[in-house]
């Protein structure tokens, strides 16, 4: 697979704050690539470097094999790009808007026509093509920004948090959306900070924070990261502090607690570790009610990282 | 790619609320409402009456007798076309000040090659008389002289008879071509403040087209469509656009509330519209310095235009003259006072020369801002988003 884009050495500050510290990311055709990590970790000032929007303070930016200058048109009519913020004429429709954004990158006007109408078949807008921005939904509005964004067929898309503020339903559109514009052919950079929908949509992820990458591989990849590879939660479990010990002696347990009849108990590695503790629960007679077995979780990965959650991190 | 632009940024343009508002509602409203007040005053200040001026001598005493003979023999309807006060520089001011006159005039001496100067407290046909006076003597003079050079030992007949052949060409001509009455002036300022509110139009393409004013500039700026072409398609449209509510406006006052601007109607069309441009230019200026939001800069344009409009005299008619007399230079580069004073010039006139300086220094202006403009914003990359 070709390297789509390359960041290498990428350092970007402000003022006294650096935002994005000594960043290397490569990204091959065809992959839908994740970008996590908390509001300020700089996911949107990489993006804006990579766009050659912002000023950057060292490093080397390559698109499509070439180097990515604010006159790079050449490789610019291959890029779509959602951004943050839906950024569509308020005065125009759906229609309108859509073929502007589009007019900017195809010039063919009989192929514009064509690439207009799918954009709006693919977002669900052909009821609203007549509609301005100020009259639609949220979710309406935000498929509005994405279709403006990949009207003209790009070959590599960049979304930037599209899912902000977003109703659940328009959220799994999006998701359903962006998946299937892979799936037609284009590379995809995906910003987000829901762990959940990098985590649905993303073939490989690069978790950053505070302007570092921290961690880069896909999902199953990054999760072996942890040591902490399953969690075993008993609700309304009757039990003596006393036996805490005997569970923590079983194969592969990392630590346990009780608290309010509550066991919680970590595992690195193993199987059939739910039938162990079960076992060692029946053998002293100890009733309990509901049982839950999680796996980790990005948020985990990002925990053990960096020693803050990635949710308490946000904001 | 530049007409598919152009075609949008014209549609766009159109629909924004606030041009409807306050480039044609606006100013048919103030229009209006103008012409209802005015009106009946208007009626009321059609007969001539003398015009006091005062007279700051600094020539010698054969150049002031003269000047004294034919300001007190000149006579408008059997009535002295002016009144003189002969007095200092200072209390000629002050007197222009308190109203006791309508003029100073700063004697010059045509026969040494030096001009008149006048200072006026408002425009109008007042100070058009007392200009028009001011410009006929000198011509006078001046013919004197090339008469008498030009004769060479020519007899004394000859010489008069070169001169009043000129002097009747001179006397035959129109002196005005439209209304020269103060309230009209209040209409010109009007199509100022129309040209001027184009600057919220300007405003619009330099946030619509900055990466860090706005996520439309963010978007714009990553297409692979040049910002040059972006911002001139843009500003292409937009001068069409104050081009027809300037024509609106225009029409709506001479046709509907039936001012008259004189028989250069055309002219008024093409001064109302170069100030649009104007307005749009410094719009586009203004929208391109700094960071601040589309709120603070849009509070600013309006801040703006109106001052401008106020020191153009669109609140208080006597303001521009004011203005004359403490800083001159303001009036020559307010674009305002020259839009206004363009129309008035054209309606005022016979000679078209002043019209057509005033056109030009609004070109000049226009393409100054314009350039700031794309100077400021040409910039690809930026430090902060």
């Amino acid at each position: 697979m070709e390297t789509v884009v390359k960041i290498s050495g990428l350092v970007k500050s402000y003022k006294e704050l650096t935002a994005v510290n000594d960043l290397d990311l490569e990204i091959k055709e065809g992959e839908v690539f994740g970008l996590l990590g908390p509001n300020g970790s700089g996911k949107s000032t990489t993006i804006n470097c990579l766009l050659s929007l912002l000023d950057f303070d060292k490093g080397d930016i390559e698109i499509f094999g070439k180097k990515m200058t604010p006159t790079a048109y050449d490789i610019k009519k291959d890029i779509g790009v959602i951004m943050q913020n839906v950024a569509v004429f308020e005065e125009l429709t759906v229609y309108e808007n859509i073929d502007y954004f589009c007019g900017l990158y195809v010039t063919d006007k009989a192929a514009r026509k064509q690439y207009v109408d799918d954009a709006i078949k693919f977002s669900g807008l052909e009821e609203f093509v007549k509609f301005r921005p100020k009259k639609l939904s949220g979710g309406l509005l935000r498929r509005l920004n994405i279709a403006c964004g990949i009207a003209h067929k790009p070959k590599l898309i960049i979304l930037d948090e599209p899912t902000v503020a977003v109703d659940p339903q328009s959220r799994n559109k999006i998701l359903e959306g962006i998946i299937e514009l892979n799936k037609n052919g284009a590379t995809v950079i995906y910003t987000s900070h829901y762990m959940e929908e990098v985590e649905q949509i993303c073939s490989r992820i690069a978790i950053i924070d505070k302007g570092r990458k921290i961690a880069e591989g896909t999902k199953e990849e990054l999760k072996k990261m942890v040591k902490n590879t399953e969690t075993i939660s008993i609700l309304a479990c009757e039990m003596e502090e006393s036996l805490l010990g005997e569970i923590n002696a079983l194969p592969h347990v990392l630590e346990s607690s009780y608290e309010d009849k509550k066991l919680v108990v970590h595992f690195s590695g193993g199987k059939h570790n739910l039938l162990r503790v079960l076992d060692c629960l029946q053998k002293h007679d100890v009733s309990f009610g509901r049982v839950y077995s999680e796996l980790p979780t990005l948020n985990d990965v990002f925990l053990e990282l960096t020693g803050t959650a990635l949710r308490d991190s946000e904001g | 790619m530049f007409l598919h632009n152009f075609k949008y940024e014209l549609l766009s343009g159109m629909r924004v609320k606030e041009v409807v508002i306050w480039l044609i509602i606006f100013p048919i409203a103030l229009g209006t409402c103008f012409k209802v007040a005015f009106s009946s005053v208007y009626e009321n200040t059609m007969v001539f009456e003398t015009i006091n001026v005062a007279v700051v001598e600094d020539t010698d005493e054969f150049s002031a007798q003269m000047f004294r003979k034919v300001i007190g023999d000149v006579k408008m309807e059997d009535e002295p076309m002016f009144k003189a006060k002969y007095t200092t520089k200072e209390k000629a001011l002050k007197l222009l000040e308190d109203d006791k006159v309508s003029a100073v005039i700063f004697e010059g001496d045509p026969f040494e090659g030096s001009g008149f100067k006048m200072t006026t407290a408002s425009n109008g046909l007042r100070a058009t008389i007392v200009q028009s006076f001011l410009d006929q003597y000198s011509h006078n003079a001046e013919l004197l002289l090339t008469a008498v050079s030009d004769s060479g030992s020519g007899s004394y007949e000859d010489i008069m008879s070169t001169l009043s052949a000129e002097v009747n060409s001179v006397a035959k001509k129109q002196m005005t071509h439209g209304n020269t009455d103060m309230y009209v002036q209040y209409f010109y300022n009007l199509l100022a403040m129309v040209a001027l509110y184009g600057s919220l139009s300007g405003l619009h393409i330099a946030i619509g087209g900055q990466a860090n004013l706005s996520a439309l500039g963010a978007r714009r700026n990553v297409s692979p469509t040049p910002k040059l072409i972006q911002i001139t398609a843009s500003l292409c449209a937009t001068f069409v656009q104050e081009a027809l509510c300037t024509v609106i406006a225009v029409t709506y006052t001479r046709f509907v509330l039936g001012i008259d601007y004189g028989d250069r109607l055309g002219f008024v069309y093409l001064a109302a519209f170069i100030g649009g441009c104007l307005g749009v230019s410094l719009g586009f200026m203004v929208g391109s310095i700094g960071r601040m939001g589309m709120a603070a800069k849009n509070a600013i344009c309006n801040a703006v235009s109106l001052g401008l409009c106020f020191f153009s005299g669109l609140m208080d008619g006597g303001m521009k003259a004011k203005v004359e007399l403490s800083a001159p230079w303001f009036n020559r580069v307010n674009p305002a006072a020259l839009i206004s004073d363009s129309v008035y010039c054209l309606n005022v006139y016979e000679d078209m020369s002043r019209y057509w300086e005033k056109i030009v220094s609004m070109i000049v202006i226009t393409v100054i801002l314009t350039l700031l403009g794309f100077v400021m914003t040409r910039r690809r990359r930026y430090a902060s988003l």
